[in-house]
């Protein structure tokens, strides 16, 4: 039996007691409080984007649908579009209702945005601060790790219900509020349904971070989890076109709740039960992973190393290179694979358009000129809106890599050495171009790849394809302009934000009403059908001159200011 | 004698927070200046400035006489650079850090660089982010040394090390100095800095407070020390009297003294009583010489 020897009284245990509620909830009483503190802006940033988006596009559907007749025309316009390209919405359910059209085109979008947030959230609540050493001052005071663990999972989980809160009550607002047609009201059911799903989906793919990661460390159970979101999300999407994947579907949260279409009225509560039940047992395993295991010993998944030549050793351009490789090297494979995917389905796409001779016409007086039912016409609909999307974010990786020598403090070093600060500049920026030309070959080889199983036109849509590196370029130079002249630290965020946020202008501007000069800003309506052989030259020339006047800014600015520490 | 650094004047301040103030140093060539002050102090913001890291807000600085905002990347050149915090990259290993950073300077001197990597006892195959503290701290050490710069600035160098490690961080040092190299070091460890430097500069809330020759520093040394004698009766005026002693005061059968210079006096002395205990402790860097620095600082101020 062994005792406490001389013990005496804690005094900061008498004086924890003294910590007020308010600060314990909010503020640095508590680890609860710290992470809630910790997560204020992206709390609400969510729910306000959400809750702002819910609102003013059920008025815009509302306005520019008025009429019974107008309902009955976009219902048959709807139910006129293949399942190829009913992919990436909801299913079409009473899409002549508010409820159902929010639901159909909007609705799928939402848990991707939110369940994001998440798996950020969750892979990095203990992991990056384990990593970055704090994590072991915290664990050294008289709380049990487990709590810690608890407590900044509960912050998370507490920071998901005022976004899903947010959500509902956006819903229960536009529910009350807005008067369209018969049909158009969003009963309480409908918005908890859809508040519900939103919320479990999300924390599903965010447990799915945090049990990952204290086994494989922050940046690669983020990858997984995302992976096995967007994996989830586009199987489930396309199992009712490519049936092949539908088992596939079947294993992902979406498939599961597939039949939940709370907006239109359908409902199939039963199905959350397990989206909730794996929830909760992934985030028990992190708990208790976190609990038993070392503190920060992580087993990242192996990938290969680099050979020698391809390090970049010799000097900045090709030590810049070097370290964008991976990154460009996991962006051209994902965004490939996709291009291989969804090009090979062209001739399916084909098939099921000349089913469609509603739908055609339809296409054919929005993109007037050119043959929808060709590969091109299928792969400029699909793949270059969401491409672009992917090149952003690719774009916005490849400026962080060049940031981090100044956010991790490399650069104090680097700029010790006869590197002159434009120097440096200018070969990050090469090395970002580099990198996006390298994963642009590769998606377009997948693009290749996919076009020679749907057979037809190949050269069309690989020359095309190329429209992603344009805009990636684009995209990096801007990052490294405000990198150059703010701070590198601003740089990937901007990016990431300019690509969101271009793709919710072209996305829900229209639907919004928003004025045709602002939805212009947006880089990507400049490019023309570039699937089809259409090119717009303002998009390329833009492209260009951002790209090359970013970095010219960049290093106008980077040779005036000092270096972040 | 040639001035490899100079300032005058000296300012940078971030906004409203303070960062240095009026600093007007000069250091020769061939010397090894000690920079010496408290945490936050401003010591990294005035070496920051020296590199261009960072722009003075009023002052100027030069370097090898070349204004440090005007041309660095010639400073640089001459110049061995060790933050005092930093990381490189982790998925290199700590040879090819050391390599990459040889490439960018160029002529490195192949054999130097080994014999560096040998002394400071570095495996360079590992990663860097596989590193302890000390290894990561060894391996900046051999980037800034191993083109053998006119100017070395570190800052804590040797923050980290284990103490044989820094012994022969000490003779690489002393090697430097010994080929007519200049050092600017900034470090909180007195003995670091009385092993190593000529002069020191002391600054404290951001401006200089004194700068002297290291040997007015081991003027200034003293230590304080406690007898506990046996019985009740403590002698005061046999040690009061002492050369070098001074501030004796009693607490009980405890006598305490302040002594400068040499202590041999007081333990001849303290042989002829019977005595239950005897502690002689050497005061820290920041109570000596900001005890002594500190006023003139504030009134400077």
């Amino acid at each position: 039996m062994t005792s406490e020897v001389g013990r005496r009284p804690s005094p900061a245990a008498q004086s924890i007691s003294g910590v007020p509620l308010l600060s314990r909830i909010y503020g640095f009483g508590s680890v609860f409080g710290k992470t809630m503190r910790d997560s204020r802006r992206a709390v609400l940033l969510v729910s306000v984007l959400m809750g702002l988006t819910l609102i003013g596009v059920s008025n815009a559907i509302v306005s520019q649908f008025d009429t019974a007749e107008a309902r009955k025309e976009l219902g048959a316009v709807v139910a006129a579009v293949p399942p190829i390209l009913q992919g990436l919405a909801s299913k079409p359910v009473n899409v002549e209702t508010l409820g159902g059209y929010l639901q159909y085109k909007y609705g799928a979008f939402f848990p991707l945005i939110v369940s994001l947030w998440s798996i950020l959230a969750l892979s990095a609540t203990l992991a990056a601060e384990a990593r970055r050493g704090s994590l072991e001052f915290v664990a050294a005071t008289a709380i049990t790790r487990r709590r810690i663990a608890l407590e900044k999972l509960l912050a998370h989980v507490a920071g998901l219900t005022i976004a899903s809160l947010v959500v509902f009550l956006s819903l229960a607002v536009v529910g009350r509020t807005v008067h369209g047609l018969p049909g158009d009201e969003i009963p309480m059911q409908a918005a908890v349904g859809y508040a519900l799903w939103l919320g479990l989906l999300s924390l599903a793919s965010g447990a799915l971070a945090f049990a990952l990661a204290p086994f494989v460390g922050r940046g690669s159970a983020a990858g997984v989890a995302g992976a096995v979101m967007f994996g989830g999300f586009i199987f489930n999407g396309y199992q009712a076109a490519i049936p092949a994947i539908a088992p596939l579907a079947n294993l992902s949260w979406f498939g599961w709740t597939s039949n939940h279409i709370p907006l239109a009225g359908v409902y199939d509560w039963a199905t959350l039960l397990p989206v909730a039940l794996v929830a909760i047992v992934l985030l028990v395993v992190g708990v208790e992973a976190f609990a038993r295991r070392d503190i920060g010993a992580t087993s990242p998944i192996p990938t290969p190393s680099l050979p020698r030549t391809l390090i970049g050793l010799r000097g900045p351009t090709g030590r810049a290179v070097g370290q964008n490789l991976p990154s460009t090297l996991a962006w051209g494979i994902g965004i490939g694979l996709f291009g291989v995917a969804i090009a090979g389905s062209g001739r399916s796409f084909v098939e099921q358009l000349s089913n469609s001779p509603d739908f055609v016409r339809l296409l054919s007086s929005v993109f007037p000129g050119f043959d929808i039912g060709s590969v091109g016409g299928f792969l400029q609909l699909l793949y270059v809106e969401f491409g672009l999307i992917l090149a952003g974010l690719a774009a916005a990786t490849l400026v962080g890599v060049w940031a981090s020598d100044e956010t991790s403090g490399r650069l104090e070093f680097l700029l010790a050495t006869p590197l002159s600060r434009v120097r440096w500049l200018t070969s990050g920026w090469a090395a970002i171009l580099v990198g996006v030309a390298v994963f642009t070959v590769i998606q377009a080889l997948g693009i290749a790849l996919g076009a020679m199983i749907a057979g037809g036109d190949i050269a069309t849509p690989v020359i095309g394809s190329l429209v992603l590196g344009l805009y990636a370029a684009a995209l990096a130079g801007i990052g490294v302009a405000i990198g150059g002249l703010f701070g590198t630290g601003y740089a990937a965020p901007a990016v990431a934000v300019i690509t969101i946020v271009t793709w919710f202008v072209g996305v829900i501007g229209p639907a919004l009403g928003l004025p045709k000069a602002f939805q212009d800003l947006a880089l990507t309506s400049h490019y023309g059908f570039t699937m089809l052989g259409q090119w717009d030259v303002v998009g390329i020339v833009a492209s260009v001159v951002i790209a090359g006047g970013g970095v010219a800014v960049g290093a106008w600015g980077f040779k005036r200011r000092d270096l972040r520490s | 004698m040639t001035a490899i650094i100079q300032t005058e004047k000296l300012t940078k301040s971030y906004g409203a927070h303070r960062g240095v103030t009026d600093i007007d140093l000069e250091v020769n060539e061939g010397e090894a200046f000690g920079f010496l002050g408290p945490n936050g102090a401003g010591k990294t913001t005035t070496i920051r400035v020296l590199l261009d890291h960072i722009r003075p807000t009023g002052g100027r600085a030069l370097v090898f006489g070349i204004e440090t905002t005007v041309d660095p990347v010639a400073i640089h050149r001459r110049v061995g650079y060790l933050p005092g915090e930093f990381t490189l990259y982790d998925k290199l290993t700590g040879g090819q850090t050391i390599e990459y950073f040889a490439n960018l300077r160029g002529g490195v001197d192949a054999a130097y660089q080994v014999d560096l990597v040998k002394r400071l006892d570095v495996d360079p195959s590992r990663k860097f982010k596989e590193y302890s503290k000390g290894n990561k701290q060894k391996i900046g050490l051999i980037v800034a040394l191993q083109h053998r710069p006119d100017l070395l600035v570190l800052d804590e160098p040797t923050s980290g090390l284990d103490p044989l490690v820094q012994q022969t961080f000490y003779e690489v040092i002393r090697e430097a100095k010994a080929e007519g190299r200049t050092i600017f070091l900034s470090s909180h460890i007195l003995s670091e800095v009385e092993k190593t430097c000529d002069r020191v500069a002391i600054v404290r809330d951001g401006r200089l407070a004194k700068v002297d020759r290291v040997e007015a520093l081991r003027d200034l040394a003293h230590h304080q020390v406690e007898l506990r004698f046996a019985g009740d009766d403590v002698p005061v005026g046999a040690f009061a009297g002492l050369p070098g002693v001074s501030e004796v005061t009693t607490d009980g059968n405890l006598l305490r003294m302040r002594v400068s210079g040499s202590i041999t006096p007081v333990v001849r002395e303290a042989a002829n009583y019977e005595l239950l205990d005897f502690v002689s402790r050497e005061p820290s860097l920041e109570e000596t010489f900001l005890a002594q620095y500190g006023d003139e600082a504030g009134q400077a101020a």
